[in-house]
């Protein structure tokens, strides 16, 4: 099976070009826009957002995985573009739980997708609606892992400066904590097998809380702080302005802690992806040996 | 979801599977892990979101003896929260010999074993945020250990247990968003329960009279109910309810009240300590302030017959200028910002004028000390979240004195009773006779002889005592404030207990009573983490039978 990964050079696009590689069953055709030249495989140079273009790359394989990243307006003009050459080939489309919006409570697919999610959320859920019939949608929690400057990179340094920890209250929301490892076996299940959409987020994910407190563990950032609700609400309303803008200019400074992300880490939305364990037969990886590799992984991005 | 029961009129509220009465620790716990199993709950608390002194008037009454008990009014709050508003935050589990029938202690003995909370206590240190459930110093601080008394070792004491701190959290604040979010929580507040009506046959709770605090009435029928309104308030609920169980609710053998134990604390004696001395706080990867503790080994518990007992180093009286210490001087001649229930041992007796001159020498003397506990007061403690858990100071001399908190036994005489008068909402008022035995004393005596002995023996100083004292400086303050216990005490035997191994109200099949009222005996621990450990395992009970 001939299989174009979108994103190829991205955080999940890289392993999934390496897992399809590795398989034995597939062959990846890596597209990205501007490919990095030490990757190996075979590879095309183009614009997931141009429909001519990606009508000429589908042409010759019997797959698309769809792991493009990007702001709003990219992931709704690559969306608009790959369903509309994709045909009936399999299609497996990374969305996001942001499609659920700010939904509480134990999440499962079937629940309706939020009309007022954000603009990255409403993208999301814009490009799931234009999927077609042979699309396998995956909804990931928080992806974690080595090469993840999200979810443990920015944690990593967050904690480093003791800004995040212990939050009390504001970090009682469900992490929906993803290695992304599993994320790219799920890929891979989804080209083969399946149908319709699918929660990722492992069993008994930890509130935010906990999963600050297992990867400051690993990362040796203990002990952790109790942040007092006035710091983190000066950090996300009034320090992320000038942090964010700042995080343009040069990366020396401090990450931001945006307002959504703070309002994330207390939103109470917990992903039932028992569907995936089911269907696509995947085992999550233990939180202690994820955030032990993420650890190490961040640990070496930061000696840099 | 928050209901304010003055926004409803006179009526009865539609019925829940499962009412909890008091939003408390234990409450709030209960409720949350109930709504969480699926089960919808209906959590009716008297007071609102802060302190009103009208409401907090309800709890007023009369003790026997004033100098052996505090004002009923005081330690324990009326309020979303309850008493976790206002508590010092100190967890530890009750140890194995705790629930054992001790043949040396009357009426000892747990119909529940420790296998039966030990699955519970890690959520409970969670619900605490008492970090996590490890209490052992060597594996829950790898790096921090730091012995108490260098060279110590002791044959009836160790000091290898630690005790944990919470941040000290407000339950109330810390998971009242939850209860907001929840939908399967009603949460009424200004809502005190007058009246628990029972069947003619006295066999079910048929409704709840709620009254708020402009006189709406409201009856609700749950078709469950468990009491968690503390260790006296419970009592007195149960205690007043007498049209159909004429001595209170499920007291057909004059059980309920009786059995009531605190703890009993004291400082005393000098500890001259030749070895170096670490008695402050570490912290645990998970952020939670911990320090050891010396506790006396259940061995010696059985050897001499005497029951649970607990100590801490402690610096010399704050009051006397004569530990040379400048922050503590600081403290006393600051302790007007010292919230007023935890003053009363800043003030010592001999107050004068030379001794604020002498107080003010020290702090003059040792400038740098007196800037580093202003620093570490404004920053470990008012602007921290989790606080610093007490002032910790080095005496000059070495001298410290030995604090020590030890196990009530439960004595049938030691009793909560109704009072002739009635507050506004016409509930009597609580008549407290809190006593203390002989085999009380016992116990401090024994402790305080072997922890000497095991110093010496050490060879790492000395502890010295009057052993005529004992008993006056254990009781010096009276009962430790805000320990209720055993009033509402759990047991197999109906004819010696009020609640079964279930919490249980014996013969009433939808009652059950929580908190630190059902333990049959008191231990060393203090009883917050234990109580809110033995909510969670009554809420699995209650929703694995399907919401009754």
């Amino acid at each position: 099976m001939r299989v174009l990964v979108l994103g190829a050079d991205g955080f999940v696009g890289r392993r999934v070009v390496t897992a399809l590689a590795a398989s034995g069953w597939a062959t990846p055709v890596a597209g990205s826009r501007r490919p990095r030249s030490e990757a190996a495989g075979e590879r095309i140079v183009l614009d997931a957002t141009d429909a001519a273009a990606l009508e000429a790359a589908v042409a010759g394989v019997d797959a698309v995985v769809n792991c493009i990243a990007g702001d709003a307006d990219t992931i709704r003009r690559n969306a608009a573009a790959l369903f509309a050459v994709a045909g009936a080939r399999r299609v497996v489309h990374l969305s996001s739980m942001a499609v659920y919006g700010a939904a509480e409570g134990l999440i499962g697919e079937d629940t309706p997708l939020s009309d007022a999610a954000g603009a990255y959320g409403d993208a999301k859920v814009a490009a799931e609606r234009l999927a077609t019939a042979n699309t396998i949608i995956l909804r990931p929690g928080c992806i974690y892992g080595p090469g993840s400057t999200q979810w443990s990179l920015r944690i990593a340094q967050l904690l480093d400066q003791r800004r995040v920890g212990d939050l009390g209250a504001a970090g009682d929301g469900c992490s929906n904590a993803v290695h992304v490892d599993d994320v790219v076996a799920a890929i891979l299940s989804g080209l083969r097998t399946g149908q319709g959409a699918y929660n990722l987020a492992m069993t008994d994910a930890p509130d935010w809380n906990g999963y600050f407190l297992a990867f400051a563990r690993a990362l040796g950032a203990v002990p952790i702080r109790r942040v007092p609700g006035w710091q983190l609400r000066f950090d996300s309303k009034i320090a992320a302005i000038p942090l964010k803008l700042a995080e343009r200019v040069t990366r020396r400074l401090p990450p931001p802690i945006p307002p959504s992300l703070a309002r994330l880490w207390a939103q109470d939305l917990r992903l039932d992806a028992s569907r995936a364990e089911r269907d696509l037969g995947i085992a999550w990886t233990p939180l202690d040996r994820g955030v032990a590799e993420a650890a190490a992984w961040c640990r070496a991005q930061m000696r840099r | 979801m928050i209901v304010d029961a003055n926004s409803l009129i006179d009526g009865s509220l539609p019925c829940d599977d499962i009412c909890v009465i008091g939003a408390g620790a234990v409450g709030i716990a209960l409720a949350l892990r109930l709504a969480d199993a699926g089960v919808r709950v209906t959590l009716i608390e008297a007071g609102g979101d802060g302190r009103d002194e009208a409401v907090q008037d309800a709890y007023a009454g009369a003790v026997t003896d004033p100098d052996l008990h505090s004002p009923l009014r005081d330690y324990r709050e009326r309020r979303l929260g309850g008493t976790s508003t206002i508590w010092g935050g100190r967890c530890m589990p009750l140890d194995p010999i705790d629930f054992t029938q001790r043949d040396w202690i009357p009426d000892s003995g747990w119909p529940i074993g420790p296998g039966a909370l030990a699955p519970y206590y890690p959520d409970a240190n969670r619900w605490c945020e008492a970090g996590q459930f490890d209490y052992n110093a060597d594996s829950a601080l790898p790096d921090g250990a730091a012995p108490m008394i260098a060279g110590f070792n002791g044959q009836a004491f160790r000091t290898d247990r630690l005790e944990r701190f919470s941040c000290p959290t407000d339950f109330g604040r810390r998971y009242r968003q939850r209860l907001i979010a929840s939908r399967n929580v009603r949460l009424v507040l200004d809502a005190a329960v007058t009246a628990i009506r029972l069947d003619p046959d006295g066999t079910r709770v048929r409704a709840l009279s709620v009254r708020t605090k402009y006189g709406t009435q409201i009856d609700l029928a749950p078709r469950h109910v468990v009491l968690c309104a503390g260790g006296l308030e419970s009592a007195r609920l149960m205690l007043a309810n007498r049209d159909v169980h004429p001595n209170g609710i499920g007291n057909h053998h004059d059980v309920l009240g009786r059995y009531y134990m605190s703890h009993i604390a004291g400082t005393i004696g000098m500890l001259h300590v030749t070895a170096p001395v670490w008695h402050g706080y570490d912290v645990a990867d998970d952020g939670t302030y911990c320090r050891r503790r010396l506790s006396l080994n259940e061995e010696a518990q059985v050897a001499h017959r005497v029951g649970n007992f607990v100590a801490r180093l402690h610096h010399p009286r704050i009051a006397d200028p004569r530990h040379g210490a400048g922050a503590l001087s600081a403290l006393y001649l600051g302790r007007a910002l010292v919230p007023r229930l935890y003053r009363a041992r800043l003030t010592g007796e001999g107050d004068g004028g030379a001794n604020y001159l002498r107080h003010i020498g020290n702090v003059v003397r040792q400038p740098g000390a007196v800037v580093r506990f202003a620093r570490d007061t404004l920053s470990k403690r008012w602007l921290a979240e989790r606080k610093y858990p007490s002032v910790v100071a080095t005496p000059v001399d070495g001298a410290y004195m030995l604090d020590f908190h030890a196990e009530q036994e439960p004595n049938r005489d030691s009793r909560v009773m109704l009072g002739e008068e009635r507050d506004a909402l016409g509930m009597p008022r609580l008549l407290v006779d809190w006593r203390y035995t002989r085999g009380d004393v016992r116990t401090v005596e024994v402790a305080l002889r072997l922890l000497a002995e095991d110093i010496r023996r050490s060879g790492c100083g000395s502890f010295d005592y009057d052993p005529d004292q004992v008993e006056r400086e254990m009781t010096r303050y009276g009962a430790y404030p805000g320990h209720h216990i055993g009033t509402v005490r759990m047991g197999s035997d109906p004819r010696h207990s009020m609640v079964d191994a279930d919490c249980r109200v014996h013969g009433v099949a939808n009652l059950h009573v929580a908190g630190a009222a059902v333990f049959p005996t008191s231990s060393q621990a203090n009883p917050t983490l234990t109580a809110v450990a033995l909510a969670l395992r009554l809420a699995d009970r209650l929703a694995a039978k399907g919401a009754i």
